[in-house]
């Protein structure tokens, strides 16, 4: 089997895909610079509307409704205006519940809609598009440090890199979470805790990095306006020393951060990119096999985010604690030597 | 299509949603059999964004085991020539996402639960419903914003029976069709109407220019009929041009292939209502599940009908976190052999979403994987069992019909470390009542075969008969009331071999006695205290059983299965059932 991937590089050329929620307008052309707050493509959110039951209110059949409206299609209202009138020895009035547009009046019932809004979706990430997508996208071409992790919250941004810890293995400590780092991007090495995004959220950071989210903390890190990544992923495990050391050393640096994550359909993976200056390598090669000396990460407990180098291809199978016998690796972590199965081990390019 | 007669060598592709596997079948003298596997990573999503790619890696890993050239010119050869190539090349596709469909109805026990079934039919999940029931202040303005909001792919709009009111379903139909015109045109969601035939034309008027509408029979033509086929055939037909034929990668697929490329689960379904056939038993039914990390299938055969049910994102890597968010993590819990932190349980089943394709490596992770699977079988069986007409099959309404033999399959099964395990869990899952063999589809052959049966039945009979498919064994599963303890089957076994044994099954107990694979005996089965193997309540009788990699099984612990509601004292009872299948 093909050994997936992740890349944990310290200077590569990265293909970001950039797509809008639903269809809509893509603004740039191929090969055009963008800036990571430029807007690259929008779409119209769809406005809010009330279906304004005339009919029923002014106790008229449909058919006859006509006669009383007193706005007509594609004109403006304000929410309180009187949309529909019927005269008598009891007036009776229909009233716009919002500020909007009258779109439609059919079957007696009138349809008015709010002022639309859009979304916007920024590049993220400065580089040159390499490929436009009509009505959902751009993929954005650039260079630099690349990090993919595990879990995100969804959320994206841009800020600059504080690295709040030693080790790959330190969680944060709440102290350290203060104005200071305001606005910054935090990285940890540990799991993260409730204290952590307590204090985050107080301080009003950009995002914090994590090794990994316990469990119990994921809705209440869905939940706060800021991006969370865990690089390992969920669980109490420390980040992989290589993917520390890297973001370590870029510490100060502005960054992309974005936490999207999907399962299957597409897939969607979180991911920290770091832009440098550089001609850097071609990407990784998705076909290449795993080979001793290459750098991989365990991906299942016990060894979940632990990352060390393939010593060996043992010939045969592996015998596991849970009795099954599959193709593994010896990969040397630490000072240990550990047999893990090839489906639970994904290369570091 | 290639002829029959040509067909030495055959090679069959199943896309998964996670996991890609190519199976070669040739003819060995008389008979076809499954001569090489192999199974990579689909690659439909980055870096790679092309199907056919995955089916390159494994089909070059085939290469590698048979020694012959398969792949050239950038495409399967096909026919066999020259000692390079297979003569066909067959497809089944479970990768792409299910159909998100919206229900638009009446009466949630009648037209909607009717229309719910019909989805089951194909890979879709229902994304919300609307329906008259209930005191919303403004409905239709509701209803219209769930239908543009929820974006779905496919209305589908039922109500009424035929000739039977109309104004109601006309004024859904009315909100429906407003919270469609508010959706961009290009992606606007097809509409299937399927309720009170009088509005039919009325229907496809209303639709005229804001959507595309496909207008088939009533699923609830009466109070008391059910009529899901036209329903789940549009269903299929929009599954097929919006999801199958955009897959990526998809269209090289179907260049290469020898019959249109078919969705897994009627691949998997056709060899179902095959083993049905062989012994055309009315007094039972076949049963296959399969599990897969997406999607999950149940399609089961009485009395000439096959049964289908498809939970698309309901597999065992989508589905888990789902069934927890709703009915809590005790459905899970209750399966495990120790106590486990709830945070450790949650891990697993978020991290299996991260990586699908990897296994579990400790001990605790498998027990949690395993727990899963028993639910999985559990919900999909409370899904299933409402859609069949199980005839005299059914011995007690209450339980599950005799079914014989029982095929399970999908990724979370197979690599299960031990058969026992997987027999524990299907009898978990499942309960089956009376003798059911139970077949593992170890090399994801069962759709293989399926797929093989639209351009060669003889090849997949062949290949099915020379063991596709490897038994765990023949389970018995009495069904009455006993002390535990208590002594309720004496068993004479007269091996083929000559051998005999004389056992007793006790009440409340799991017992084994050897019975290899392909071996077969003759039992002389006395039931005690009335319970009931089949055969009516306190009958015995001489029954010819199989055996398998776990051998011959009395599960005695009644049914329906009672957890204890102690959890020290359910952990005990689960665990002795792990050890009673060989830990």
């Amino acid at each position: 089997m093909v050994t997936p991937y992740s890349i944990i590089s310290p200077l590569t050329q990265v293909q970001i895909p950039r797509r809008l929620p639903m269809q809509g307008e893509v603004l740039v052309k191929l090969t055009e610079f963008v800036e990571p707050t430029q807007v690259i493509a929008r779409v119209q959110i769809p406005p809010d509307f009330r279906l304004v039951n005339l009919s029923e209110t002014l106790g008229v059949e449909p058919k006859q409704i006509k006669p009383y409206l007193k706005v007509k299609i594609g004109q403006r209202v304000k929410a309180g205006q009187i949309v529909a009138e019927r005269g008598g020895l009891t007036v009776r009035t229909c009233r716009s519940p919002i500020e909007g547009t009258v779109t439609a009046v059919g079957r007696g019932r009138m349809l008015i809609e709010a002022a639309p809004t859009f979304y916007e979706l920024t590049a993220l990430v400065p580089g040159a598009i390499s490929e436009v997508w009509p009505n959902q996208g751009a993929v954005v071409e650039a260079t630099g440090a690349y990090i993919q992790a595990a879990w995100g919250n969804q959320k994206e941004t841009f800020g600059v890199l504080k690295c709040l810890v030693k080790t790959h293995k330190q969680p944060i400590r709440v102290k350290t979470v203060d104005n200071s780092v305001s606005e910054a991007i935090i990285v940890g090495g540990g799991p993260l805790n409730e204290d952590i995004l307590a204090a985050a959220e107080e301080v009003k950071v950009r995002a914090v990095i994590v090794g990994s989210i316990p469990a119990s903390l994921i809705l209440r890190a869905q939940a706060v306006s800021f991006t969370v990544i865990a690089t390992e992923g969920v669980g109490e495990v420390a980040m992989s020393p290589f993917a520390f050391d890297l973001l370590k050393s870029l510490a100060g640096r502005e960054a992309a951060v974005c936490g999207r994550l999907s399962a299957l359909w597409p897939v969607e993976r979180p991911y920290i990119f770091v832009p440098l200056p550089g001609q850097a390598p071609l990407p990784p090669n998705p076909e290449s096999r795993l080979t001793p000396g290459m750098r991989v990460r365990a991906l299942r407990m016990p060894y979940l985010g632990m990352s060390g180098i393939v010593e060996e291809l043992p010939q045969g199978l592996i015998a596991l604690e849970t009795g099954a016998r599959v193709p593994g690796a010896r990969v040397k972590i630490g000072d240990e030597s550990i047999l893990i199965p090839l489906s639970n081990l994904e290369r570091l390019l | 299509m290639a002829e029959e007669h040509a067909l030495d060598s055959i090679l069959v592709a199943d896309c998964g949603a996670v996991l890609t596997k190519v199976l070669l079948f040739e003819r060995v003298e008389d008979s076809y059999r499954l001569v090489a596997q192999a199974s990579t990573l689909t690659t439909n999503n980055p870096p790679w964004n092309d199907l056919s790619i995955g089916v390159f890696h494994a089909v070059e890993e085939i290469e590698h085991i048979v020694g012959r050239q398969l792949y050239g010119s950038a495409r399967i050869i096909t026919p066999y020539e020259a000692m390079k190539g297979v003569d066909a090349f067959v497809v089944t596709m479970s990768a792409p996402e299910p159909l998100r469909v919206l229900l638009a109805g009446l009466v949630r026990e009648m037209s909607l639960e009717s229309a719910r079934r019909a989805v089951t039919g194909t890979y879709a999940q229902v994304i919300g419903t609307i329906m008259r029931e209930g005191s919303l202040v403004s409905p239709e303005e509701h209803w219209a914003r769930t239908v543009r909001d929820l974006h779905p792919d496919v209305v589908l709009l039922v109500g009424g029976v035929d000739g039977g009111a109309a104004r109601p379903v006309l004024e859904l139909a009315d909100a429906v069709r407003l919270g469609i015109s508010m959706i961009d045109q290009g992606q606007r969601p097809e509409v299937i109407y399927a309720g009170n035939a009088r509005l039919a034309s009325r229907m496809a008027r209303l639709f005229e220019n804001v959507a595309p509408i496909t207008v088939v029979d009533n699923v609830r033509p009466t109070m008391e009929q059910e009529h899901l086929g036209p329903t789940q055939e549009a269903l299929e037909r929009i599954y097929i041009a919006r999801r199958f034929n955009q897959s990526p990668g998809a269209d090289r697929l179907m260049e290469w292939n020898n019959a249109p490329v078919q969705p897994t689960a009627l691949a998997f379904g056709r060899l179902i209502e095959y083993l049905w056939h062989q012994e055309q038993a009315l007094d039972r039914g076949t049963l296959g599940v399969d599990l897969g990390a997406a999607s999950a299938t149940v399609a089961a055969t009485f009395d000439k009908r096959l049964f289908f049910s498809i939970r698309g994102g309901e597999g065992l890597v989508l589905g888990p976190l789902q069934w927890v968010e709703k009915h809590g993590l005790e459905t899970i819990t209750r399966w495990l052999p120790e106590a486990i932190p709830e945070d450790e349980v949650l891990a697993v089943l978020h991290n299996r979403r991260i990586y699908p394709w990897t296994l579990p490596q400790d001990p605790h992770e498998l027990w949690i994987e395993q727990a899963v699977v028993r639910e999985a079988l559990r919900h999909l069986m409370a899904i299933a069992r409402p859609t069949w007409d199980t005839g005299k099959a059914q011995l007690y309404p209450e339980l599950m019909p005799r079914l014989d033999p029982i095929v399970v399959s999908g990724g979370g099964v197979v690599t299960m470390p031990r058969p026992g395990h997987v027999l524990l869990a299907v009898l978990d899952g499942l309960e089956p009542v009376g003798i059911s063999r139970i077949w593992l589809d170890q090399n994801r052959a069962a759709p293989a075969l399926g797929a093989l049966a639209s351009i060669s039945p003889l090849a997949a009979a062949s290949a099915l008969n020379a063991g596709s498919l490897v038994s765990l064994g023949t389970v018995i599963s009495p069904v009455g009331r006993a002390h535990p303890g208590e002594t309720i089957l004496k068993i004479h076994i007269a091996y083929d071999d000559g051998g005999v044994l004389d056992v007793e099954a006790r009440y409340g107990d799991l017992e084994i006695w050897p019975l290899l694979p392909g071996q077969s005996a003759l039992l002389d089965i006395k039931p005690l205290r009335r319970l009931d193997i089949g055969l009516g309540p306190g009958r015995g009788g001489k029954v010819r059983v199989h055996g398998g990699l776990v051998g011959l099984v009395v599960d005695a612990r009644g049914r329906p299965l009672v957890l204890p509601v102690n959890a020290d004292d359910r952990r005990e009872l689960v665990q002795r059932w792990f050890w009673d299948v060989g830990g």
